[in-house]
């Protein structure tokens, strides 16, 4: 990255912001000097009313498939607002319609109760010496109790009681009722089912009302979303050039822009923006501190930058990292999950979200790399789904007949040699922390001198070698490593060196969840063969079918688990573990004035 | 390898309550890492780091279970 200044007169202004936003490769920084800081241009603030204006319409309408059509901002400009009180209307119609239809259905559902009772809604209004009651009533209490007289039509799922007003029913009703309903009030007539039918007719009356006004709503929108897409696309980038001067350093006649740009780039840029203002503006290279930072890897380290980043931007001049979790994440994942079965369902679940979600793309396709790792990981222990394929005791040659599978070699079989995986668990670890050491020094190294990095980060190598060799030589040799470690760890880091050698310990003792994790994956896998077996065996149709059903259920169900396990734990060594010894991290994207998302 | 008795009791103490810790911890820090998150996004890293952490004690207990039992 070289960072430079581009000075012009003002009149040039609108062309080099033109001309920077083409190329895209300028990171502008904002302008931190003597000279005012520019005002954006004046269409600016229209503009953003119009953009707002646009988006709300956008959100207003349906969604339909249009293609980007030509931009015409004067037709959208003068009719943004008929537009929008189109839209108000029907959507204020739609809702309204809404409302009436669950009002019918609130009607409809107390009608339908006193359907059978062969009363019109006359009746049930009651009289001026009839009062009527409707509800869930106790009939045998309110006999009990009442000794006016009164009369009771039951209803499909509710009674009317009529009474005399003023007589004692009422107050035996207040015993004898489970339920009341009260009568809607309105403007009804003829038996409940007359209104129940009638609530239907009117129900799909409204109904037809709103496909009516969906229709024209989606009309318009086919009218209109793809001329206001390619508006809300022109005036974002309008108004990102409007108002790029608030970054920039302004006098009365002339600016002033700094910004980064990639060293190899600058004989372009300087060719090109000389081009548009006819060599009247002056282009500097300055000094400057703390550059944006881009990634520059290979295509296959590529895209585990988006790890990286998810931790923390690299600075400047340190290592990437991703070409370490490139190297090692898929390992650690394919280790811990290590089944071939699982490898491949792993694999359809990132490829799937690959596809689905554009924008975590780079981090599924990374993940893939590690579904492989567990596929081939699966074929060296010989596992697939938990079943083994192959070696000498192989229940796939068992189940085939195919003797071949057992002369197919394994490293070992898992499930009877956690030992081995304990002891490879920890080796792993002393071997990637130690990696991580080493990357420190080359950092220490390229930022300071080689003295930096071996008092801060080979110290610790020296730490490891002494107890090492305490170990194995005794104390005469041992000691005075140790002695010099710690004296050069104490030189390097000072008290906090010292504080921290405990945590060295643990870091290494950390990778033993890879051993745990492998317990688990293969304890899984057998639990839900296991759960199936009897079913398989049964004889059955019905426990066949069971069978196959559970262990369908179960890989999918342990897919799951496993990638979460297998990732959260690998991601967590390398963040934790590993990039504590060396990654700094900090360091601030770059991001050229004009490209996507600059913004 | 056959546990029994007290021995196979510890085993189950030892990484039970050091799980426990770890649960404890991981959910103090995880809904306070939550909260910061919802302030600004770009703490992700680090609030993934601190909310890791405490794993190691759910370790430290796997390791003194398979000492106890003899595994290692």
């Amino acid at each position: 990255m070289t960072k430079i200044s581009v000075t012009g007169p003002k009149k040039y202004l609108n062309d080099v912001i033109d001309e920077l936003h083409s190329l895209e490769v300028l990171d502008i920084e904002a302008y931190d000097g003597e000279l005012e800081t520019g005002e954006p241009f004046e269409e600016a603030e229209d503009l953003s009313q119009l953009l707002v204006d646009i988006r709300s319409l956008e959100s207003k309408l349906p969604e339909v498939d249009v293609e980007e059509e030509d931009l015409e901002l004067e037709e959208i400009e003068n009719n943004v607002t008929e537009i929008s009180d189109k839209i108000d209307r029907l959507t204020g119609k739609k809702e309204r319609l809404e409302r009436n239809i669950s009002g019918l259905n609130d009607e409809r559902k107390f009608f339908k109760r006193i359907t059978g009772t062969g009363l019109t809604y006359d009746d049930l209004q009651g009289s001026k010496n009839l009062e009527v009651f409707i509800g869930v009533v106790d009939e045998e209490v309110l006999e009990e109790k009442a000794s006016g007289s009164f009369d009771i039509v039951e209803g499909k799922s509710a009674s009317v009681v009529i009474f005399e007003k003023d007589s004692d029913v009422e107050q035996a009703l207040m015993d004898a009722q489970e339920r009341s309903f009260e009568l809607p009030e309105g403007d009804y007539s003829g038996t409940p089912e007359e209104i129940v039918s009638n609530a239907q007719t009117k129900k799909s009356e409204y109904r037809n009302e709103i496909e009516t006004v969906e229709a024209q709503l989606e009309e318009l929108a086919v009218e209109w979303r793809g001329k206001l897409e390619t508006a809300e696309k022109y005036l974002t980038e309008r108004i990102e050039k409007a108002e790029a001067p608030l970054n920039f350093g302004t006098t009365d006649n002339t600016f002033i822009i700094e910004g980064w740009i990639p060293s190899d780039s600058y004989a372009t840029f300087e060719e090109r923006v000389a081009e548009v203002t006819e060599g009247k503006v002056y282009i500097q290279q300055e000094e400057g501190e703390n550059p944006p930072v881009e990634h520059d890897n290979t295509r296959f380290v590529k895209p585990f930058e988006s790890f990286t980043d998810l931790m923390s931007v690299p600075k400047y001049n340190e290592i990437d990292p991703s070409i370490v979790l490139m190297l090692t994440f898929p390992l650690f994942f394919g280790f811990m999950i290590g089944d071939a079965g699982y490898g491949l369902t792993s694999l359809a679940v990132f490829y799937g979200g690959m596809k689905m979600f554009q924008k975590a793309s780079a981090m599924f396709k990374s993940l893939m790399y590690a579904s492989v790792a567990t596929f081939l990981f699966g074929l060296a222990f010989g596992d697939a789904f938990g079943y083994v394929i192959f070696g000498h005791h192989s229940e796939l040659a068992a189940v085939t007949g195919i003797h071949l599978f057992e002369q197919i070699p394994i490293l070992w079989h898992r499930a009877e040699h956690l030992g081995q995986v304990f002891t490879i668990s920890a080796l792993i670890g002393l071997v990637h922390v130690n990696l991580g050491y080493l990357i420190g020094m080359y950092n220490e190294y390229v930022r300071h001198d080689f003295r930096h990095a071996f008092l801060e980060k080979g110290s610790w190598l020296m730490l490891e070698a002494a107890a090492i060799l305490w170990f194995l030589e005794g104390t005469a040799v041992g000691a005075p490593v140790m002695v010099i470690a710690l004296a050069t760890l104490w030189a390097g880091e000072g008290v906090e060196g010292i504080v921290e050698i405990p945590s060295l310990l643990s870091n290494i003792l950390s990778y033993l969840r890879i051993f745990g994790v492998s317990v688990a994956a293969v304890s899984l896998a057998a639990v839900v063969n296991s759960m199936a077996n009897p079913l398989l065996t049964s004889g059955s149709v019905i426990g066949l079918a069971a069978g196959i059903g559970l262990l369908i259920f179960g890989h999918v169900f342990n897919t799951f688990i496993k990638i979460m396990e297998g990732f959260l734990q690998g991601i967590r060594l390398h963040y934790v573990e590993m990039f504590g010894k060396f990654y700094e991290g900090g360091g601030r994207k770059y991001a050229p004035f004009g490209a996507e998302g600059s913004t | 390898m056959a546990v029994s008795g007290l021995t196979a009791i510890g085993a189950g103490l030892a990484i039970g309550i050091s799980a426990l810790a770890t649960a404890w911890a991981q959910a103090k820090i995880g809904s306070a890492g939550v909260g910061a998150l919802a302030e600004d996004d770009s703490l992700f890293g680090s609030v993934l780091i601190l909310t890791a952490l405490p794993e190691t004690i759910v370790i430290f207990g796997l390791v003194v279970s398979l000492v106890v039992t003899g595994f290692i």
